[in-house]
């Protein structure tokens, strides 16, 4: 093809949805013929997304795809705030799903010239009276560009059913939104050669549909009137996310059990300087410094050897020393609250403090292993053996 | 343990078993799992290699270009699939051992139910892969366009297939052997497609084999695994070590092959330990720790060879160099403009880089899809990376290591559970199901059951005396104790060196050991007491004063486990002033309880090392010799290897003649060590007055998909070794390549009970593979966890010994590791040559002085 974008056209499309997302922050995002799923792929690290919705009337080739879009693996090790959910659905463009309705964004990538115009008619009913989202983005070939590209006759493409002049294109765009409340505006991408700007226009048409603010009760409860879901889903997968109550509780426990673990560390460090025999058991001692709360304790069950003491780190030490305790539970009580019941965690009464069982180190070495005598002694004999052949 | 040196079990550096010359690569997968490898191998398909010699071909040569090809095709044409051999498949060593063609099962013992980590595969019977030649006219030059004009007949075709362009393999026949489609382009074209049928493949063919593996992996997708290395793991279900911000992802090794009853999946439960905080996170707390003088020198050190993952896409690079003199505000070429890196994350992934002042990792490349030119290095964010496995120093650290096993770790019986779970899982996935009868294929719902056999236990002899031990925990500490070692030569000049601060645990150690040695019948004179400033320097000026030529001995006690001191010592006392050393920590002695118990250990490695004979068994073969051979990668000094063989010297197997050779990459580590063989049978003769007349080679360290090389290369070295003693020196030869780290697992199954296996367990059925001679046998016992056998593979054998006697002979062996009183999971030598290798890898970095040849100086 002549004359070649770069980038390529195809992604120049990509770009101004991406582009689009970026300045206008919508939440919910479908993408009608996803095909291989490469806007949904752009489209999922843009964190103001939260549904991202991808259909296609090729199940085939959405299943083949869908892995791709499995969530990031490092997001399991360090959650983000923001959440997301991807779903991809078979299905045609020219029915109507109950699930599709209350879209910020509908992108419908050089989708319509492959509709038959009867088609094409149910799909702007679908979208723009049923679907109603805030913006509808629509990008098509534009047929006055074809005489760039040398020898080429007919459509751009052997399965297109029309290819529109801006004219075209423009017009039936005005139908749509004197029918359906919108207004729209035109742009494109891939920019024809200079002088020919005006004459010619982009290779691709981009029309940008915006939902008009006028009360559209008649079209709601028209449409009310019974729910369909003829769109089969496929895929779909919640991104990790600290909005996600069991994450954050498993993060905040870390992160807390990191810090806790450092700080006691540390304490013990300080301590080594000192006489064994002096170190404090009274719970109420206090030391100097960062570390002047944490304390050993014999407030907890003693029931293991006496080579077990215990630490006591105070939450509100922690609180204070660690920013991300803070930003991740917002409230000394949240983080209380969160942390409650969390097997690895263990407290004091008051639940005002983290205690940490200390086991002297020296016992990890190998204790002399008291054989139990079974007679095995006698129980093997030796016997003449000749394993030579020769 | 008692002192450093006392290791029973093997810390093992993680660049062992590793083809050589490729690059090290991500460790930190937990369960036996051999470390990934990245750098893929391009050569022509695994069934190609380890067939070049013709002897050994099962295939006539023109099959063997066929199924290649085919098989190039079907790896090139599935993503993530491996390309290397790691099974060694191909390699057929049994048809040339006459007397192991038959069976090469062993007789000795009692017989005893087991199972295995195997699920057999099931397919309808007269089950076959077609494989079809796919043709283009007018040709078409695009991979992808070619797969979409041919899928476009879907219903002719079916919806089981994989095609990567050229070559099409279906579960089913077409009609016609040749089969004209018409497709049409997008714009238009008319194209034609002929599939023809090129060949029929049976179950069992090298193709299939792996075709079974790339399904099987397509399994394991659906499951919602993702790849990492060579295993999938599981992200969804983390288990988090907060204290050393590590996170465990639970997974599964799996390998289709054909074992010797049929065509099995073998998988078990792996771990991958990653850090959860980014690489920057990492580089930051080590500046803190190590301070800015040498941060590069150790950053790089810590963290070249490691694996990452990225924030912005499932793929992991490994780091090859730090780019000191880059940053996220340098740009780089993306299309015709120059962007940086930073607006680059932000406008393509919405990625805020925090740091605008971080250095940059880089990664070369090296997988390279086909067509296209290597893009070059690829420079990476640490902000947005995440490290996978453990570093070196994680490794080493014990409380990490403890708090890691505590998860990993997985008793008998929990193990068998998770490897239920995972088959029902498989079994009640419905696209999972569905993927596989596309395919025709079923897994076994229940583990192998497979009957292995005890051997007896061995007796221990100590001079006149003799003793078994308890079978089940396979040591004799406490037997050993108050009787006389085979003999010891009177230790009568000797060093203690300590400092100051220590002089109270080295009064009563040394106390300890005159105590300790009388009873075990070694003749311990009064020691030389030296007392060091606890310096480097001043300890080797301590070292280079006192010992002398005389000096049989001399014990260090170190004041904490740094290693620059132990270097120090050794490097000294090995290269430059050849005397037996040993150093012991002082805290391991500081311990009134546990004393005894470690000086007893001390004494008898002191005796040992200077030629002491602790203990042998019976072995009811004369003139023979065992050798063992390891290698080590040091990945720190330019990537050298380090070679080391250890040949036994006496019938008793408790003299070794030992040997290290360095070299440099890409060098064969058998080149080094023929001269070490012809050494070794020369100090044979020395104290034996003849050579041996039984050679028997336990080669260990042979990396996967390296085995080829041994059969291929290094026996022929061996035997030229051997002939440069004589023309008509022939002595009956073996080579056994010894593998510890596999995935096969055993399990014992008493009463309702998941066990391990008992010590001296021997598998020789089902589990081994057909077309070697080759045996698994569980020798040591473990307290916690699954024990792991060990995996012996007889490549070479014209000793004509009985396949019972082979395995007994090799169990035999297990026990005659002097560093501990018991049963280990390798031959002895293999385990001696181990610790030679390691002490030159680690702390020498140079052969050690020819005039410790005959001692076991590196226990």
């Amino acid at each position: 093809m002549n004359p070649i974008f770069k980038p390529s056209l195809h992604s120049q499309r990509h770009d101004f949805v991406v582009d689009f997302v970026r300045k206008n922050n919508p939440k919910k995002v479908v993408d009608l013929g996803c095909a291989e799923c490469s806007l949904l792929q752009k489209l999922r690290f843009h964190r103001h997304v939260e549904l991202l919705v991808g259909v296609d009337i090729n199940g085939a080739k959405l299943s083949k795809k869908k892995h791709g879009l499995a969530p990031i693996l490092t997001d399991y090790l360090q959650p983000p705030l923001h959440q997301l959910c991807v779903q991809l659905f078979q299905g045609s463009v020219t029915q109507k799903d109950a699930r599709f309705r209350g879209f910020d964004l509908v992108t419908s990538i050089e989708l319509i010239e492959h509709l038959p115009l009867d088609d094409l008619y149910q799909f702007s009913e679908v979208v723009f009276g049923y679907m109603a989202p805030q913006t509808v983005i629509i990008t098509t070939p534009n047929s006055e560009f074809n005489r760039l590209f040398p020898g080429m006759s007919g459509f751009r493409h052997c399965d297109h059913k029309f290819e529109w002049t801006r004219v075209e294109f423009q017009s039936w765009s005005r139908n749509v939104c004197l029918e359906f409340g919108y207004n729209a505006e035109f742009t494109g991408v891939g920019q024809a050669p200079q002088g020919h700007e005006e004459s010619i226009g982009f290779c691709t048409q981009i029309g940008v549909f915006h939902r008009l603010p006028v009360n559209r009760d008649g079209h709601m409860l028209a449409d009310n009137a019974e729910d369909h879901f003829p769109y089969t889903l496929l895929y779909s997968v919640t991104y990790p996310s600290l909005r996600d109550h069991n994450i954050l509780r498993k993060t905040l426990v870390s992160e807390l059990l990191y810090w806790a673990e450092k700080m006691k560390n540390d304490w013990l460090e300080s301590l080594t300087g000192k006489q064994e025999e002096e170190r404090p058991v009274e719970e109420d001692k206090r030391e100097a410094g960062v570390y002047g709360e944490i304390c050993w304790t014999n407030s907890q069950e003693l029931q293991c050897h006496t080579l077990h003491r215990h630490v006591s780190v105070p939450l509100h030490l922690l609180w204070n020393y660690c920013p991300k305790l803070q930003e991740l539970s917002g409230s000394l009580g949240n983080l209380s609250q969160l942390i409650m019941d969390d097997p690895q965690i263990k407290m004091n009464r008051p639940r005002s403090a983290l205690i940490f069982c200390i086991l002297e180190q020296d016992l990890r070495d190998e204790v002399p292993n008291d054989l139990m005598d079974s007679g095995y002694a006698e129980s093997s004999h030796v016997e003449e053996e000749h394993w030579e052949t020769d | 343990m008692a002192s450093r040196e006392q290791m029973p079990t093997r810390a093992r550096s993680r660049s062992r078993g590793r083809a050589r010359g490729q690059d090290p690569v991500a460790p930190g997968t937990l369960a036996r799992e051999p470390a990934p490898e990245v750098a893929v191998k391009e050569e022509g398909g695994l069934v190609g290699r380890g067939r070049q010699k013709q002897s050994l071909a099962p295939f006539s040569g023109k099959a063997v270009m066929e199924i290649s090809a085919g098989f190039q095709q079907v790896k090139i044409g599935e993503r993530g699939g491996r390309r290397g051999d790691f099974h060694d498949v191909g390699i057929n060593t049994r048809q040339t051992m006459e007397h192991v063609k038959a069976s090469k099962s062993g007789t000795s013992g009692a017989a005893l139910q087991l199972s295995a980590n195997f699920f057999r595969i099931v397919s309808r019977p007269q089950w076959v892969l077609y494989q079809y030649h796919v043709d283009f006219n007018p040709p078409m030059e695009s991979r992808r366009l070619r797969s979409a004009l041919l899928f476009q007949h879907v219903q002719v075709l079916g919806s089981a297939h994989c095609f990567d362009g050229a070559i099409l393999f279906m579960p089913q026949r077409l009609h016609d052997k040749a089969t004209e489609l018409q497709s049409k382009t997008k714009n238009g074209e008319d194209v034609r497609i002929t599939v023809i049928l090129t060949n029929e493949l049976p179950p069992t063919s090298p193709v299939c084999l792996q075709f079974y593996n790339i399904i099987f992996r397509r399994i394991l997708r659906i499951l919602g695994m993702q790849q990492i290395g060579r295993n999938y793991y599981n992200a969804k279900d983390p288990l988090n070590i907060p204290q050393h911000r590590l996170t465990i992802w639970p997974g599964y090794t799996s390998a289709i092959l054909q074992f010797e009853s049929s065509i099995m999946l073998c998988t078990d439960v792996s771990h991958k330990v990653l850090r959860s905080e980014t690489v920057l996170n990492f580089m930051e707390n080590l500046r803190q720790k190590c301070g800015p003088h040498n941060f590069s020198d150790i950053c790089a050190k810590e963290l070249v060879g490691l694996i990452i993952l990225t924030k912005y896409n499932n793929k992991t690079y490994r780091i090859d160099d730090i780019a000191w003199d880059q940053t996220p505000s340098n740009t780089f070429k993306r299309g015709e403009a120059d962007v940086s890196f930073t607006d680059y994350y932000k406008n393509q992934y919405g990625l805020e880089i925090a740091d605008r002042n971080q250095v940059l990792l880089v990664s070369h490349v090296k997988r390279v899809a086909q067509g296209q030119t290597p893009a070059g290095p690829a420079l990476l964010i640490p902000e947005l990376c995440y490290l996978t496995g453990l570093t070196d120093k994680m490794r080493a650290d014990y409380t990490i290591m403890k708090d890691l096993s505590m998860h990993t770790k997985l008793a008998p019986e929990q193990r068998v559970g998770r490897l239920l779970r995972f088959s029902a899982a498989i079994n009640k996935d419905t696209e999972a199901q569905a993927e596989l009868q596309k395919w025709g294929l079923q897994f076994d719902k229940e583990l192998l059951n497979l009957t292995g056999r005890v051997l007896p236990p061995e007796r221990i002899f100590q001079q006149s005396r003799s003793y078994g031990y308890n079978p089940r925990t396979a040591e004799w500490a406490k037997e050993m104790r108050g009787l006389p070692v085979i003999y010891s030569p009177p230790l009568q000049n000797w060093l203690l060196l300590y400092t100051r601060r220590n002089s109270r645990e080295a009064q009563s150690l040394l106390e300890t050991l005159y105590k300790v040695a009388a009873p075990l019948g070694i003749s311990l004179q009064k020691a030389q007491v030296i007392e060091y400033e606890d310096q480097q320097e001043s300890l080797l000026r301590a070292l280079q004063h006192n010992v002398r030529t005389e000096t049989q001995m001399v014990v260090v006690v170190l004041t904490s486990n740094r290693k620059d001191k132990y270097d120090g010592v050794k490097k000294y006392l090995c290269v430059a002033c050849p005397t037996p050393s040993q150093c012991v920590v002082a805290r391991t002695i500081s311990r009134p309880q546990a004393l005894m118990t470690i000086a007893t250990k001390i004494v008898l490695q002191m005796a040992c090392k200077i030629g002491g004979e602790l203990w042998s068994v019976e072995i009811p073969l004369k003139q023979l010799m065992i050798v063992g051979i390891d290698c080590y990668h040091d990945t720190a000094a330019g990537k050298r290897s380090i070679g080391a063989l250890v040949a036994s010297l006496n019938q008793n197997m408790s003299r070794w003649y030992s040997k290290v050779k360095l070299q440099t990459r890409g060098q064969e580590i058998m080149d080094g060590l023929k001269m070490a063989f012809a050494g070794a049978l020369k100090d044979y003769y020395k104290f034996n007055k003849c050579f041996p007349s039984r050679i028997v080679v336990y080669r260990d360290g042979v990396g996967d998909g390296q085995l080829h090389n041994v059969v291929n290369y290094e026996v022929a070295q061996i035997m030229d070794s051997v002939k440069s003693m004589g023309e008509e020196y022939m002595p009956k030869l073996s080579m056994v390549v010894v593998k510890k780290r596999i995935n096969c697992r055993l399990f014992e199954h008493s009463s309702g009970k998941v066990l391990n296996p008992p010590p001296g367990t021997v598998v020789d059925t089902g589990v081994t593979r057909p077309e070697w001679y080759d045996f698994y046998i569980v020798s040591q016992a473990v307290n916690f966890g699954s024990v792991s056998p060990t995996h012996y593979n007889v490549v070479y054998d014209t000793s004509g010994l009985k396949p019972d006697h082979m395995q007994r002979l090799t169990y035999k062996l297990c026990h005659m590791y002097y560093n501990w009183q018991g049963i280990i999971a390798v031959p002895a030598p293999c385990q001696y040559a181990h610790k030679l290798a390691f002490l030159v890898g680690q702390s020498l970095h140079r052969e050690p002085n020819m005039e410790l040849d005959d001692l076991l100086f590196y226990l």
